[in-house]
């Protein structure tokens, strides 16, 4: 990604202007952070109430992430839950079986194949639906009056709400084999299309489905970044003669700069993620040879199938895998001079 | 490699009655106990089969209850039909005192069509009739395989679960034994005589519910003749001239003559299982019954020319375009074909013969032009079809293993009113709901009201049923047809090597096969290859096939073929 000079400046006057509140954060360069001096026991008496609040979340987040996460030693068994009633005594009555599973992974032409799916579809979905909802944003953004602001921006929001079995039975109704647009087509002598059915242009057909539905809603992050904007910094620079176009290049896009690199870094992170349902419910469409992603993959051969130790296998290489996309992202993002999702 | 059953106990089980499962103690590849039976305490033997002998002291005594003599007796393994008008007036009662103690069951069963609401006048008034209050937690019967693994790994069973045989893949027999009770004690021998309608169900069905040793099941009787009939629009067939195809030729230049996309009309659905059963291969019904002996050597249906074949016309009839854009979706099409059949949006499609009296039932008061018939399955070169028998009981209701006794014995009180013989007030109940509700009777023959056609719909048939019964007496000329076209294809059905047995596989080869079914739905479609099936074959030969082949070879050197 390239950028120009102009706008890195901005960034780091909004930055000055704008210090993060949160305690801990980061602050300006030159100054040292007042926590540092403090002992950790003066620390704790000061923040024991904030550390009192998390509490309940962090609990939240040890049950419902962090216990389940033992569960993964299946992977390492041939793991059959219907032996006991109890989870945790299935497992222990398990029998071991090293690193067999993973074997059978890497052998698998079928995980492979998932892997590939995945991967591609992540990169369909950062080319052409991550744009979207930025430019949906800015369109938002341009809008003055506030009744059709509001307006636009609940038909924007509107399909998010839709869940994907009623979006993919609204594209089968429309772009179906039987569906409307084909049977136009055949009363006007031309061939009907199968869309749905498609393996070639199933991914398509998913990232059109993603931007359909979620591109509104993802424009709210967006939207709440360009309102903290301040107006005098556009009046400036329309006082210059900075036209339409470039009063968006030099002033909202560096304002949206820092916000854009955050989402991307967390995309890169659920990048194995790409829509469990929504491919789960056309899978048999076309086929796992085109539909079949790591996900699918997973709660095919551990739900479906009740090879449990194998999915869990195979959940455990997906996790490795994202977490070194993700590092590797937060390192991009620091190259470029944004905070990504921690600090160093 | 690791022994895969219970890590204990590799000799011989603890168990008198578990004598048969000697073969669990062979040893298989590199002396590796793989058969280990479990001796654990909520076992039973996790694989293997039970011998006839051991059967005989835990299966229910047989008291026969004929209400109603049967028009048309059994014959080639039919059901029997009921075709003469039935006194409704007079019909017997053969539960005269409510069994249920007013408990409530949870039953998940698989459901196909629209599930109605909860708490319609149907379940109320048969809960009313058992004195239990059943709570159903119906799931879509087309993606059940999807759910039931999942829910039997759960700690939240439901205290009835319904399994149709050809859901019993990967893990499910090892949880079916693992997680659901024996019914011996409330059912074996005499036992079984407090529950007089479950008493006249016959023994073959009974015997096949028996699971890793013990009597879990409470059997849905059926003929041994396939159930899978190809159906199809009479009325439009006879308004367009068309005959019924009588080999896969004439099905195809049929098909073709039919199919007029633009008018929004193709000549079938998804015909891979008639495909199946034109080409004679094995049944995929249920594991065992895929397997059959050859010149002294099982083979497996996936094996077999005739399978290639069959999926090979099946995919020319796809890549023709007769075939409803629909069926391309595959298990991702959810929805109910009843309404697009009606609406003569396809003519011919496959599915189980119930179907035969519930479209014609459906369409009976707005539709009166609508007629669907059974065509017979016709051998693939024009000649007689070879068709596989299927099991004498293909889908079984299960009590939760943490049932208590109260709970068991209102299940119990449920299945004996569902499995009222025809003839008495329970099976009209079950069958056609409440009168007035659910049916009218004119001139002494019932109809089903609209609310009747969805109300009525599986959910009580699922948890046990008397001797397989057609008896319609709103159309009895579709009993009539249903009974004799099984008659018919009776004559042309062999019995497979293991047909009758319950048998469950060493969970290291249960998931051999489990992506075949993928498989061939993505070579009809013609997104792969009939090499790719090949290659899958050797790939499930060299992975555990061979080896499977010689556990079953030991089952049939014990207990002799059934075939014949």
């Amino acid at each position: 990604m390239s950028h120009s000079t102009v706008p890195r400046t901005d960034t780091e006057a909004e930055a000055k202007e704008n210090p993060p509140a949160a305690h801990g954060g980061a602050t300006g360069a030159t100054k040292k952070p007042p926590a540092g001096k403090l002992s950790l026991r003066l620390r704790f008496r000061r923040d024991r109430v904030l550390l009192l609040m998390t509490l309940p979340a962090i609990l939240l987040v040890l049950l419902f992430n962090y216990v389940p996460i033992l569960g993964n030693v299946v992977a390492f068994q041939e793991y059959d839950p219907y032996i006991s009633d109890n989870g945790v005594v299935s497992i222990l009555r398990s029998p071991w079986v090293g690193l067999e599973n993973f074997q059978r992974i890497f052998e698998d032409s079928a995980f492979w194949n998932s892997v590939q799916n995945t991967l591609v579809l992540f990169f369909l979905q950062l080319v052409l639906y991550f744009p979207i909802p930025i430019l949906l944003a800015l369109l938002i953004n341009s809008v003055v009056r506030p009744r059709v602001r509001a307006i636009s921006q609940a038909i924007l929001y509107l399909p998010h709400f839709f869940s994907w079995v009623l979006v993919v039975a609204v594209f089968q109704q429309l772009l179906g084999g039987a569906g409307l647009l084909s049977q136009l087509l055949r009363q006007h002598g031309y061939d009907g299309l199968d869309i749905m059915t498609d393996p070639e242009t199933f991914k398509f057909l998913i990232t059109a489905q993603s931007v359909w539905k979620d591109a509104g809603w993802g424009i709210i992050v967006f939207l709440a970044a360009l309102a903290s904007v301040s107006p005098d910094l556009y009046e400036a620079a329309a006082m210059d003669g900075a036209n339409r176009w470039r009063r968006m290049w030099h002033v909202t896009l560096p304002a949206l700069r820092p916000v854009i690199a955050l989402l991307l870094v967390l995309r890169v992170g659920d990048a194995l993620t790409v829509g469990f349902e929504q491919i789960l419910l056309q899978r048999g469409a076309v086929g796992p040879g085109a539909a079949e992603v790591l996900d699918t993959f997973v709660w095919w051969n551990g739900v479906r199938n009740q090879d449990f130790s194998y999915a869990a296998a195979a959940g455990l290489v997906k996790g490795v895998i994202s977490l070194g996309l993700v590092l590797a992202a937060n390192k991009v993002a620091h190259l470029m001079g944004e905070q990504g999702v921690y600090k160093k | 490699m690791t022994p895969n059953a219970a890590p204990s106990s590799s000799g011989p089980s603890r168990r008198s009655f578990l004598a048969s499962t000697a073969v669990a103690t062979a040893a298989v590849a590199g002396g590796m106990p793989l058969l280990a039976a479990c001796g654990g305490s909520d076992g039973g033997s996790r694989d293997g089969t039970t011998s006839s002998k051991d059967a005989k002291k835990i299966l229910p005594a047989y008291v026969a209850s004929n209400v109603v003599t049967p028009d048309i007796p059994s014959k080639n393994g039919s059901a029997v039909g009921f075709t003469s008008k039935l006194d409704l007036a007079g019909l017997k009662t053969s539960v005269p005192k409510k069994l249920g103690k007013g408990g409530k069951v949870t039953i998940m069963s698989p459901f196909w069509g629209s599930p109605p609401k909860d708490g319609n006048a149907y379940y109320t008034s048969m809960n009313d009739l058992i004195g239990v209050d059943v709570v159903w937690q119906n799931q879509d019967g087309n993606t059940y395989d999807q759910k039931l693994g999942a829910v039997l790994a759960s700690s939240e069973v439901p205290d009835v679960v319904v399994v149709p045989g050809w859901n019993m893949t990967g893990k499910i027999p090892s949880a079916i034994i693992g997680k659901f009770a024996d019914l011996g004690p409330y059912l074996s021998g005499d036992a079984v005589k407090e529950y007089p309608n479950l008493a006249a169900i016959p023994t073959d069905a009974w015997q096949r519910s028996i699971f890793g040793g013990k009597l879990r099941g409470l059997p849905m009787p059926s003929s041994y003749v396939t159930g899978i009939v190809p159906l199809y629009r009479q009325d439009i067939f006879e308004k367009e001239g068309y005959e019924v195809p009588r080999s896969c030729d004439e099905f195809m230049a049929l098909a073709k003559d039919a199919t007029n996309a633009k008018a929004k009309r193709w000549a079938c659905l998804d015909m891979k299982w008639t495909a199946f059963n034109a080409f004679g291969v094995l049944s995929g019904n249920e594991k065992s019954l895929g397997w059959n002996e050859v010149d002294g050597k099982l083979v497996y249906r996936i094996e077999t020319e005739e399978y290639l074949e069959a999926l090979e016309w099946t995919r020319k009839l796809f890549a023709a375009d007769v075939v409803h854009p629909d069926a391309r979706l595959g298990k991702s099409n959810a929805a109910d074909p009843g309404p697009k059949f009606a609406a003569g949006e396809f003519l011919i499609y496959n599915q189980d013969s119930s179907q035969w009296w519930s479209r014609t039932a459906e369409q009976a008061t707005q539709n009166p032009e609508f007629k669907i018939w059974g065509m017979d399955i016709f051998g693939h070169d024009g000649g007689d079809p070879t068709l596989w028998a299927q099991n004498p009981a293909g889908i079984f209701a299960f009590v939760n293993k943490k049932a208590s006794e109260a709970v068991i014995r209102d299940v119990l009180a449920v299945a004996n009113v569902t499995a009222a013989p025809y003839g008495t007030k329970e099976y009209m109940a079950t069958n056609y709901g409440v009168e007035g509700t659910h049916y009218t009777v004119k001139d002494g023959v019932p109809t089903k009201t609209d609310q009747g056609n969805i109300d009525v719909m599986n959910a009580y048939v699922m948890v046990a049923s008397p001797a397989a019964t057609i008896a319609h007496p709103d159309f009895p000329e579709v009993a009539k047809g249903q009974v004799e076209w099984q008659q018919r294809m009776g004559a042309f059905t062999k019995k497979p090597s293991f047909y009758g047995m319950q048998i469950t596989e060493p969970s290291r080869y249960t998931n051999l096969s489990n992506d075949f079914e993928q498989l061939e739905d993505d070579v009809i479609r013609g997104r792969k290859k009939i090499s790719d099936v090949q290659q899958a074959v050797s790939d499930w030969k060299s992975k555990g096939g061979d080896k499977l082949r010689d556990w079953y070879q030991k089952i049939l050197d014990e207990n002799g073929s059934a075939a014949g």
